[in-house]
């Protein structure tokens, strides 16, 4: 989405659901990574495949400033260069052993993973908080024909009733599937955040029903 | 107290999960489940009628469902597992343990298809496992949403042990968990807790643990 000269912002997950520590994959048109945050707090996404034996970084762990392979223990910085290789602790890792990164950028509670060489930064979502994430197996057109709306830049807005409304952010993911970012009102209550979420899976219905249907685009 | 137990089995896991964050200690009475099919013979049978392992064997008590096991452990050595009481806890923790039979005929299906061909329709038992693991996140996520980590309150309770293991290793069947970030940070909750033990397929945090090959200050 949001495409530009150069390139583009894919958004991949929610700050809350990557905490410091962790790993987890994350799919953009520029293909699969493992985005994880390091114990400082700091956002990597890298290529989701150890250069060693091709195990996915996104089944493995991160440790202080370093993302580990679950296979051998091989770690990398934030940067992608090979830290470590545990089978030759006094080696210090050639440069040329390393794993692509994108650029990772998080703002407004979301994260977003660079595909290209976007100019600008992520759009802003300023007033909204995000819900949670959710993966629909109905494409981009199926979701906006079941919510009746179209995505612009900065998503769907769509009325679940007549006094709310939600944002939808929109990422299509591989084998026709969409990842869904539920956003709404950084005012809303604890039972309409429940029923915002509660929304989105019957939208969700709605889409694949369509997609299963033949009906979306 | 006797567990009739297979290493690869996940409901024998749960009782073994429970067994251990309890500290309770088992007498482990492997079962040759396969090739051997032993749950099928004569001595397994006069216990379970029904063929099926866990059994746990407590003095005069016999039980062959998991979630019973898990009920019995915790009553025995931490009642904190059984919830607190109140109503709706009380609820959840039920609503949580029924809801893992179809944990264990869905991704469970799946993954004896995959693992030991069990015959089946994996199509189906795929899209049941995702139908399954699709409730189980969104009861996570109002979870959150309510100021609580785990399926029935703010603390673990014997109905996330019993949803626990098959969840985890529903890509053996053929599921991925990639769509469920919900269930990731609760998945990492579980192993997380002190005593936790590994199945093979669930592993501990290895990040828990310092890092083995530090050099010594200096070296």
């Amino acid at each position: 989405m949001l495409p530009d000269t150069t390139g583009s912002w894919t958004p991949v997950a929610l700050s809350a659901d990557l905490p410091a520590g962790t790993v987890m994959p994350a799919w953009t048109p520029a293909g699969s990574n493992a985005l994880w945050r390091s114990d400082s707090g700091r956002t990597a996404a890298s290529a989701d495949r150890c250069p060693h034996r091709g195990m996915r970084l996104s089944h493995g762990f991160v440790r202080g400033e370093a993302l580990s392979c679950i296979y051998h223990g091989w770690s990398y910085a934030r940067a992608g260069n090979c830290l470590r290789i545990p089978a030759h602790p006094g080696l210090a890792p050639p440069e040329t052993i390393r794993v692509a990164t994108q650029r990772v950028e998080e703002s407004d509670g979301l994260i977003w993973v660079a595909v290209g060489e976007p100019a600008a930064a992520p759009p802003r979502l300023e007033g909204l908080v995000p819900l949670r994430s959710l993966t629909a197996h109905a494409s981009v057109a199926a979701l906006e024909t079941a919510a009746g709306a179209t995505a612009g830049p900065e998503g769907i807005v769509w009325k679940v009733q007549a006094s709310q409304t939600i944002r939808l952010l929109l990422a299509a993911q591989e084998d026709d599937q969409t990842l869904i970012h539920v956003l709404l009102r950084d005012n809303s209550s604890p039972a309409q955040r429940i029923a915002a979420s509660r929304a989105a899976e019957t939208l969700r219905r709605a889409a694949e029903a369509l997609q299963a249907k033949g009906i979306a685009p | 107290m006797k567990l009739y137990d297979y290493i690869l089995s996940p409901s024998c896991y749960k009782v073994r999960l429970m067994a251990a964050l309890t500290c309770v200690k088992l007498d482990i009475r492997p079962v040759d489940f396969h090739p051997g099919a032993e749950h099928r013979g004569p001595e397994l049978m006069a216990l379970n009628p029904a063929g099926s392992i866990p059994i746990l064997e407590d003095a005069d008590l016999i039980l062959t469902e998991s979630s019973a096991m898990l009920v019995y452990l915790a009553a025995r050595a931490a009642p904190e597992w059984l919830g607190s009481g109140a109503a709706e806890e009380t609820a959840r923790v039920q609503q949580w343990l029924s809801f893992s039979n179809r944990l264990t005929a869905s991704l469970g299906g799946a993954r004896l298809h995959e693992m030991l061909l069990r015959p089946g329709d994996i199509t189906a038992l795929q899209a049941q496992g995702i139908a399954a693991l699709r409730e189980l996140e969104a009861g996570l996520v109002e979870q959150g949403l309510r100021g609580m980590r785990f399926l029935a309150s703010d603390r673990p309770t014997v109905a996330d042990i019993a949803c626990f293991p098959y969840v985890a290793l529903a890509p053996d069947g053929g599921v991925s968990l990639a769509p469920y970030p919900a269930i990731r940070l609760w998945s990492r909750a579980l192993r997380s807790l002190e005593n936790f033990i590994e199945m093979p397929g669930i592993h501990r945090l290895h990040e828990l643990k310092p890092d083995p090959h530090i050099e010594p200050d200096g070296a």
